[in-house]
């Protein structure tokens, strides 16, 4: 497969995918999913599906803000910040969400915590990951094959932009020097890593506990980027690695199979080899 | 290649050869927990190489023969141990019975979990990355943005030009 981006091949893949998206506001950002729409299928049912599939993600996305978001004074998680509700009278998906993040903790050796410094359980980290996995799992149910689900800059893909094709769908990653660029493309769904997750200080400013670890600030990063198999592990992974810095890079490229481009403070970059431009290769 | 701690296939294997030799009498420390690891068709560790004198550099195959070799001291090569990832072979330095370095020297990336580690994340020049232009991409990755953010976005033109 030849560098889709190289502009001098623009015929080596045929027509640029034609893609529909429809989008919606949930959990403080924007989620965008997106559909093939190849020439010569009915389009309008095309966009009849995509839509009836974008109001089950967003009614998911709703249901989980509902329970989990500290800015809504009446959820479960605000009870529980408030001290009102203990996590043992909590509901199974509050008890569940909160053992996997405990788990999370332990294995990036307490980089990822979802506990605020003031005690506060603090899940929003792992929720909207957790609700990508899930739209992930409704949407082949919904008879979707070929999707593009992005929450808020992270992604999860399902099949291909060019249905019946190997082809994998292209993502784009921000530069966090200038936001109107890209740094580079990722191609999401090539070697089993259909989920990529990013996480920096760009947009919300330092919403990472860094639980002390980081001691060297110079040397921290400004954004780090993980492309995993599963939504969570990436996003989990993308936030443990911003809070730990190198150490936490290091513990993640050998732990799982992931691969990962970080951003330093100084611009420089650090890269596994999924993230190396390898001309002529099915990369 | 010079093994950091954190690469535990090569510790656990490490590990699991100087049980052999130490016939865990004098196990190091930072690796005394791994020495419960079991990795599958363990073979005894073979030393060779041995510089300390009056020391044989005698082959241990098995967990009593090699008390005496590693308490003097020296270098050993331990034969290459299959593990769930993949070849590994370790050299184990001793000094007066206690081992003072643990090198990896052969890894194989014929199993997922070898490529791993030498898959680390390494320093890289921007021109050495996949170039992309909104254009050619189908999404765009990035750090949570606000709903605010999201107005003047990649995302969002791609989404425009989507709909």
């Amino acid at each position: 497969m030849q560098p889709i981006s190289d502009p001098s091949l623009p015929g080596r893949h045929g027509a640029e995918p034609r893609l529909r998206s429809r989008t919606f506001t949930s959990m403080g950002t924007v989620v965008s999913l997106a559909v093939p729409s190849a020439p010569g299928t009915a389009s309008p049912s095309v966009v009849e599906a995509l839509e009836a599939a974008t109001a089950v993600v967003e009614q998911l996305f709703n249901r989980l803000d509902q329970t989990f978001s500290l800015y809504r004074p009446g959820s479960e998680a605000s009870a529980m910040a408030r001290g009102e509700l203990t996590l043992t009278d909590a509901s199974a998906d509050m008890r569940r969400l909160y053992v996997e993040a405990s788990e999370w903790r332990t294995l990036t050796e307490g980089a990822f915590t979802a506990e605020r410094p003031d005690g506060v359980v603090d899940l929003a980290g792992v929720v909207k990951a957790h609700a990508i996995r899930e739209a992930g799992t409704s949407l082949p149910a919904l008879g979707l094959e070929d999707w593009c689900l992005n929450a808020g800059g992270d992604v999860l893909v399902g099949g291909s932009p060019t249905p019946g094709s190997p082809r994998p769908w292209l993502a784009g990653i921000v530069d966090p020097e200038d936001r109107t660029a890209l740094l580079t493309a990722f191609p999401v769904g090539s070697a089993g890593k259909h989920a990529l997750a990013t996480s920096g200080t760009g947009e919300r400013g330092h919403h990472i506990w860094t639980a002390g670890l980081q001691r060297e600030p110079d040397e921290g990063f400004r954004q780090v980027s993980v492309a995993a198999s599963d939504i969570v592990t990436a996003d989990v992974l993308a936030t443990a690695i911003m809070a730990g810095g190198a150490a936490t890079l290091t513990l993640a490229t050998a732990r799982w199979d992931v691969d990962v481009l970080a951003v330093k403070n100084d611009g420089g970059l650090l890269a596994t080899p999924g993230f190396r431009n390898r001309a002529g290769q099915n990369s | 290649m010079r093994l950091r701690a954190g690469i535990s296939a090569a510790l656990a294997s490490g590990a699991i050869l100087l049980a052999a030799w130490q016939a865990g009498t004098h196990v190091a420390e930072s690796n005394a927990s791994a020495v419960t690891t079991s990795a599958p068709r363990t073979t005894g560790g073979t030393g060779t190489g041995s510089t300390a004198p009056g020391t044989t550099g005698g082959t241990s195959t098995g967990s009593t023969a090699g008390g005496a070799t590693a308490k003097a001291g020296g270098t050993y090569t331990g034969t290459a141990v299959q593990t769930r990832f993949g070849t590994v072979q370790v050299q184990v330095t001793i000094k007066a019975g206690v081992i003072t370095d643990v090198t990896a020297l052969h890894l194989t990336d014929q199993e997922q979990r070898s490529v791993q580690i030498s898959a680390r994340a390494a320093p890289l020049l921007r021109s050495e990355v996949l170039s992309a232009q909104s254009a050619n991409v189908q999404t765009i990755g990035g750090a949570t943005f606000t709903s605010e953010a999201y107005l003047t976005s990649l995302q969002a033109a791609l989404d425009a030009a989507h709909f």
